[in-house]
């Protein structure tokens, strides 16, 4: 195993903690068709999120997505490098940090190995078809902890999702562990 | 058409103890998998990249993703709530691991319930196990539900006052 530092959270590291990015839109609209797919792997084939009539029965204007959809809507967009071309360095690349990132600046010497630590949601309302999605993140917390394996340490960041309309659609904070 | 209609729920017909409609996806598949991570288009390589999981990762075997595991606790509560409620709040911890073809169960119970204006609110304790009676995914819940003759639950959503 690497040799560990004493303890990760240096004062560097603690100076993260309530940075706030700036409010970042979207490349891609909230699409039927990145819906569809999104559902189809959560195996979810709730009308509200594809059948117009159901959705309006339901009381939206238009079909909807799930409520964590927001999130998921921060693809890389065009025209912006590849993160997969860092295989050309590092065979051992793990392929994060490859979609759109939250607009956080990334905390310098933290373990490499990561894991998704948690969630925890507010909602609000749904991002409907064809909706633009604003995201806002801020780091809440770090810390360390001692695992099985050595030290851990959890990043936590809120993010506050917001349609083009100015609604907010949900607060998630989000718990990334780092080992 | 897909029927999933069915009687809504209100407040009056939950109480403390009663159980979430349980909610079971699987076995997970490397297929199921692989058409998660690309609808979100996540390459995040421990969960389709068996040597890298278990050789660069030190895992037993490829991850189900967190991510998708987090979809199925919210469409449990959504579903249970019905089209009249709200899924006011979510909060989860990935603690344990479910491998590729695991079968997982997202499960809740009702631990408090009480209204506030005019609205039902039901909290939860939820988790995920999966066919080895594992439980990795401990969190809580809060739904908003309707009052037989009571006014419609808010959309978008308005927090009660505190």
């Amino acid at each position: 195993m690497a040799e560990q530092p004493e303890t990760y959270i240096t004062d560097e590291v603690r100076s993260y903690i309530g940075r706030q990015s700036e409010p970042v839109t979207a490349w891609d609209a909230v699409e039927p068709g990145a819906v569809r797919r999104f559902i189809q792997a959560i195996m979810d084939d709730d009308p509200i999120y594809w059948d117009p009539e159901a959705a309006r029965a339901r009381g939206f204007e238009r079909p909807v997505a799930p409520p964590l959809y927001p999130g998921f809507t921060f693809r890389r967009p065009p025209g912006t490098p590849d993160p997969l071309d860092r295989v050309k360095e590092n065979p051992d690349y793990d392929g994060i940090g490859a979609g759109g990132g939250t607009g956080l600046p990334p905390i310098p010497n933290l373990p490499v190995r990561t894991l998704n630590g948690g969630v925890e949601a507010e909602f609000f309302a749904l991002a409907r078809h064809g909706d633009r999605i604003t995201a806002q993140s801020r780091y809440v917390d770090i810390y360390e902890r001692e695992g099985r394996s050595g030290k851990m340490v959890f990043i936590v960041t809120e993010t506050t999702y917001t349609n083009q309309d100015g609604q907010v659609l949900a607060k998630v904070r989000n718990t990334t562990i780092r080992r | 058409m897909v029927a999933t209609q069915k009687q809504q729920l209100y407040f009056e017909d939950v109480k403390v103890g009663d159980e979430v409609t349980p909610l079971t996806k699987g076995p997970m598949s490397p297929m199921h998998l692989m058409r998660w991570s690309a609808a979100i288009e996540n390459w995040h390589r421990i969960h389709y990249d068996e040597r890298f999981a278990k050789e660069h990762d030190k895992l037993p075997e490829r991850l189900v993703n967190g991510s998708w595991k987090q979809h199925v606790m919210v469409q449990m509560m959504k579903d249970w709530l019905g089209p009249e409620g709200w899924l006011w709040k979510i909060s989860f911890q990935f603690r344990g691991m479910d491998l590729v073809w695991d079968t997982v169960t997202a499960w809740g119970r009702v631990t408090k319930t009480y209204v506030k204006e005019g609205l039902g609110f039901v909290e939860c304790e939820i988790g995920m196990r999966n066919q080895r009676g594992e439980e990795g995914t401990p969190g809580t819940a809060v739904g908003v539900l309707p009052l037989r003759g009571g006014r419609k639950v808010p959309y978008p959503f308005v927090p009660p006052s505190e």
